[in-house]
């Protein structure tokens, strides 16, 4: 069977997502995607993970050996950050790696036609599956896709509609009326094309996160930034080092909050910089200081000049204080919001209430963000290409029944998330728009 | 008593073909049959093929059958429809001379063993749920299998106005014993209704204010084998239009309609409405279209295409006698919509034989469908099933993406209908696969395999199959040119030499100019034609078929009970338990069937089989 992988928990974001693999040879690509083939089966390993464009997240890693595992098979799962953008860049590499994606109850059935698990098992998962489906926890596609969906369907229905008349050339040409003319049909057809394009192409930027909130990290060179980042999101993403100037791009991450995720960003630390890249990095950094919602100065030690300077980039924006490394120099009370130690953890949890406040108080979050799966993203563009090339078949004078089959194609694309669009039914809008029939 | 291996009760479109093919197996057959005279008999407009329609007659000729033979014995015009589509969607429709059409049949089976009897059918003979056969007013006749065919008959009642009377057709009676058998036997059955125009003499039409359509030159044939010497004489149609008069009459007197009336409770086609439907439905449109078609060639008589209607007598005179060309208008035979009964198809196999009772088979009207040439097929069908059970040999089941035929009965036995059933080119998912005239790639090998098509047409197919090949292999794709005339007349120089073959493949190529036929190669040249233009999109179509063939395969046990399976929404459960998919194939085509829900059933399969085992 083939190597299969399914998100086994909701596409929406939450704290921690788990992806399995199942299938012969799924072992292969191991390598590829954590730098190694060699791990011990059924342990947790802590790795990266490496996408098409390089790490994605930091990830648990438990690989299984046919035929103990799950499904029976070679497998491996992966659990990592629950954010949209992790999902989705986790979910493109394992496609790119020639991986399809799972139907709801594969792994069971794999599990079940291997042995693994005897029937009743197997319908105590899927009896699990249906139910939490209709809680709304794992969400079946169309509420997956919640008001995707419905705009999908008005294209899949104004598809349809070009179809009707279409087929009705086709199947009725002997009724001595003609259903359209090939230039209106046409322009409908170019119209259609464009919209549809340009909401493909709006899910996809949606899909990136265009709505999270931005937090950025600024203040002086080796304040600690990197350190204070990489505590908040939880393992080192970001290089530290005791030279300043370590940090010279803007780095980015998410960070989770109860049911709510944002971007973090670590920035160049602000200095009179020597070198051009660095003057670039920390060029940038103010600019995104500018951009972001919640900016959060991270300083070592009380110099009025200097905080007023990084207060004073932020007019717009909030801005948090807090001195790092308490560890080892005194707080000095009164003067910052949150004291903390990025070597000891100690004050993170106020850090955290802090920054929770922030946006519960100001500024509202959104609470729910759908996630358009790469393979329906895959599935809209093929649909709009298939609607160019009915386009173009027009143009060239090509066989209407080929014209036909391109928007057949165009629309079948769309059947897994807005349903099939039957014959009969093509049939009935047909009968109901034209006067057919002798 | 007697005594035959099939009786066929009905001499309509599905009985005749039942009855032929069951011959052509080598088995003996009774054919059953009210009024043996009307044998073979149109029972509405006297024409076969047109779109969707001529890829059955095609597919039902590939494997043996008569329909295609009468059609070239009677027909008095061909057309080619779509002809400016592409091959896949083009249709030949041939008017025929109705009494002709039915000679033709009455001759071609007198030429075999089939035994008619001019007898009604009163009851069936079931022993211990097998049917042994039945029992007319006179006598018994038996048959390991029999297939019922009775059409329009069961229970049939014709409406004009608000007269109502018992028929299965005009001149014809109504089946009504039968009809309350099945009943009695609880058979899930319904009512359907359809129409028919009023016939008038061609001596009382002034056909010179019409447009005349006259037939396609040069003539062709429906049957691709076997055709007569000869054309019957060819004649032309005609024309004309409904007025602004004609639609004023009609609306004042719609309620007069039986239709309209509340009388009749069966449903419709929707494409085939009656006039009266038209105008109330369509209020912006002031005028339809009417074909004036001939009735034969000796006949003083006109089949009106266009304005079926069971409106009351003398209004059917007063809004024909309006329309331009028909003002003397003589009428001999007013329209009447008809009524009966007919059996929920999803109670049958593909086979067309029942779920519920053995040895018993149902093709034709009865199943819901309309049409000669649906009916012809599920006849074939039928006929070919009964008697390959007989004779222990594999049952003939065509594939959705095989042919027209597939299609028609996998959509009668899955998914039932809701309105008498035609066929449309749209129904069929790989329209681009069935062409009216590649029928025989597709089945004539499968159909000699069965024993439907005998030996000497085997082998002349494959000699042609092959002399394709050879014309393809060793002289197109060996004759090169380095230039060609466009579609826009200009010469176009290529960079390097090309074969012919690959040229084809061009959009912009004049085919016609690029290669120089002779008589022998002519048909295939355009089939070369044909195939390199769809190339593309047939390698989708097949790896389509392909790759879900295997699960689609899958056969589902008929007990599978879709109840125990948790994980299914109820509606799902009940749909399916409702229909009985015979394959995963079929129950992936239900409507609500998910790609989860068919993993649901394919487990369900698995722990039966399992089961099994244990036991
Ligand atoms: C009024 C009317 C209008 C129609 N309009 C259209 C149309 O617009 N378009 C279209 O495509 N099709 C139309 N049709 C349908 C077309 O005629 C049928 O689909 C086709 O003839 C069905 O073929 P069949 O073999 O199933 O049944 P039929 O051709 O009806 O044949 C039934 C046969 O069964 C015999 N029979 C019935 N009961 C018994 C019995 N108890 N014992 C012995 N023999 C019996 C009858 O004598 C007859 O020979 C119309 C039919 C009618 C009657
Ligand atoms: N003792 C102690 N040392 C810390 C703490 N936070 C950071 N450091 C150290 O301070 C040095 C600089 O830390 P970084 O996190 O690289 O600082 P930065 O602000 O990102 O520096 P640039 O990117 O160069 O601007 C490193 O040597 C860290 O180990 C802390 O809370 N306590
Ligand atoms: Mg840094």
């Amino acid at each position: 069977m083939s190597v299969v992988y399914a998100l086994a928990t909701p596409p929406a974001k939450s704290a921690i997502c788990v992806f399995r693999v199942t299938g012969k040879g799924c072992h292969k690509s191991l390598n590829n995607f954590f730098g190694s083939r060699c791990f011990e089966p059924n342990v947790f390993n802590v790795v990266f993970f490496s996408g098409l464009d390089g790490v994605v997240d930091r990830v648990g890693l438990v690989v299984f050996k046919a035929p103990k595992s799950y499904t029976g098979e070679d497998s491996f799962e992966v659990y990592a950050h629950g954010g949209l953008a992790v999902m989705s860049n986790i979910s493109k590499a394992f496609r790119g790696f020639g991986f399809e994606e799972a139907v709801g109850g594969e792994f069971t059935k794999r599990a079940f036609l291997n042995n693994k698990i005897s029937l009743n098992e197997a319908e105590a998962v899927s009896d699990l599956i249906d139910c939490t489906d209709e809680n709304g926890v794992v969400l079946s596609t169309n509420s997956l896709l919640g008001g995707l969906a419905s705009q999908v369907s008005f294209f899949a229905g104004e598809i349809d509609g070009i179809r009707v008349r279409i087929e009705a050339e086709i199947d009725f040409s002997d009724e001595g009326e003609s259903f359209y003319d090939v230039a209106g049909l046409l322009d409908d057809l170019k119209n259609l094309k464009n919209r549809f394009d340009l909401f493909v192409g709006g899910c996809v930027n949606k899909k990136v996160g265009s709505q999270k909130k931005n937090i950025v990290l600024i203040g002086p060179v080796n304040s600690g930034k990197s350190s204070v980042f990489n505590r908040l999101v939880g393992f080192d993403r970001a290089i530290v080092s005791n030279t300043p100037g370590t940090t010279r791009d803007m780095i980015e991450s998410e960070l989770f909050f109860e049911s709510s995720v944002f971007s973090i960003f670590d920035t160049a630390g602000v200095r009179d910089a020597e070198d051009d890249v660095e003057k670039a990095g920390i060029q940038y950094s103010l600019s995104q200081a500018n951009d972001s919602d919640l900016v959060i100065g991270v300083f070592e030690e009380s110099d009025q000049g200097v905080f007023d300077y990084f207060k004073g980039l932020c007019e717009h924006n909030r801005f948090i204080s807090i001195q790092n490394k308490v560890d080892i120099n005194k707080p000095i009370k009164g003067v910052f919001d949150c004291y903390v130690s990025a070597k000891t953890g100690a004050g993170f949890d106020v850090l955290k209430g802090v920054i929770g406040n922030c946006f519960q108080s100001g500024l509202k979050l959104e609470k729910y963000d759908f996630l358009i799966r790469d393979r329906h993203e895959a599935l809209f563009n093929k649909s709009v290409s298939d609607i160019e090339l009915a386009v173009a078949g027009l143009l060239d004078n090509k066989p209407l029944e080929l014209v036909a089959e391109d928007l057949k194609s165009a629309r079948s694309n769309l059947d897994e998330v807005v349903g099939v669009k039957y014959s009969d039914s093509l049939l009935g809008d047909i009968f109901s728009s034209f006067c057919i029939g002798k | 008593m007697d005594k035959f291996d099939v009786v066929v009760v009905g001499g309509g479109h599905a009985g005749v073909e039942a009855a032929h093919s069951v011959f052509r197996m080598g088995l003996s057959c009774a054919l059953v049959t009210l009024n043996i005279k009307n044998i073979g008999q149109m029972s509405c407009n006297p024409a076969i093929g047109g779109l969707g329609k001529s890829h059955i007659v095609r597919e039902i000729g590939a494997m043996g059958g008569i329909m295609p033979i009468a059609t070239d014995m009677s027909g008095i015009q061909y057309r080619t429809l779509n002809t400016r589509k592409g091959d896949a969607v083009q249709a030949l429709r041939v008017q025929c001379d109705r009494d002709l059409y039915k000679k033709a049949i009455q001759k071609i089976l007198k030429k075999t063993t089939i035994e008619v009897f001019d007898e009604e059918v009163m009851d069936i003979i079931i022993e211990k749920n097998l049917v042994k056969g039945v029992v007319t007013k006179t006598k018994t006749i038996k048959g390991a299998k029999t297939i019922l065919t009775t059409g329009t008959f069961l229970n049939g009642k014709m409406y004009t106005g608000d007269i109502v009377s018992t028929g299965g057709r005009s001149g014809d009676p109504s089946s009504i014993p039968l009809s309350k058998k099945l009943y009695k036997l609880s058979l899930p059955m319904g009512r359907l209704k359809t129409g028919t125009p009023a016939r008038i003499k061609l001596s009382s039409i002034n056909i010179h204010k019409m447009e005349e359509q006259p037939g396609e030159k040069p003539t062709p044939w429906m049957s691709t084998y076997q055709k007569p010497k000869k054309h019957q004489k060819q004649i032309s149609c005609f024309i004309t239009r409904t007025n602004k008069k004609t639609h004023e009459i009609i609306k004042q007197s719609t309620h007069l309609s039986a239709m309209y009336s509340g009388n009749i409770t069966g449903i419709g086609p929707r494409y085939c409405p009656s006039i009266e439907d038209k105008i109330n439905r369509f209020k912006e449109k002031n005028s339809h279209q009417i074909f004036i078609e001939p009735e034969g060639i000796n006949k003083d008589l006109v089949y009106p295409n266009g304005i079926s209607t069971s409106l009351p007598k003398n209004i059917q005179t007063e809004f024909i006698q309006s329309i331009k060309g028909l003002e003397n208008s003589e009428i001999t035979d007013f329209g009447y919509a008809v009524e009966y009964d007919f059996v929920d198809p999803r109670s049958i196999k593909p086979t067309l034989e029942l779920k519920t009772l053995k040895n018993f088979y149902l093709a034709g009207q009865i199943n819901g469908t309309t049409g000669y040439e649906e009916a012809a097929a599920q006849g074939l069908i039928a006929g070919v099933n009964a008697a390959a059970s007989i004779l222990n040999k594999k049952e003939l089941i065509l594939e959705r993406s095989e042919a027209y035929i597939g299609v028609l009965i996998d959509d009668l036995t899955n998914h039932g209908i809701t309105e008498p059933y035609r066929m449309f080119t749209s129904r069929a998912e790989h329209r681009l696969l069935l062409s009216q005239n590649n029928a025989e790639q597709r089945l004539l090998k499968k159909a000699y395999k069965v024993g439907l098509v005998d030996k000497k047409r085997y082998n002349n197919f494959n000699e042609q199959e092959e002399e394709y090949k050879r014309f393809v292999n060793d002289i197109l794709k060996k004759t090169k040119t380095k230039n060609f005339i466009n579609n826009k007349k200009q010469k176009i120089k290529l960079s390097e030499n090309k074969n012919i073959y690959k040229l084809l493949k061009r959009n912009d190529v004049d085919k016609h100019k690029l290669f120089k036929t002779n008589k022998t190669n002519k048909k295939h040249y355009k089939r070369a034609i044909t195939e390199t233009k769809y190339h593309g999109y047939i390698e989708k179509q097949l790896r389509e078929v392909k790759k879900t063939k295997k699960q689609n395969n899958k056969k589902i046990p008929t007990t599978t009970n879709y109840s125990n399976i948790s994980g299914l929404s109820n509606e799902v459960k009940e749909r399916l338990n409702k229909n009985k998919p015979r394959t995963i194939g079929s129950a992936a085509r239900m409507e609500g069937v998910t790609p989860a829900a068919v993993n649901l059933i394919l487990i369900q399969l698995k722990k039966e089989e399992l089961l099994k085992q244990k036991t």
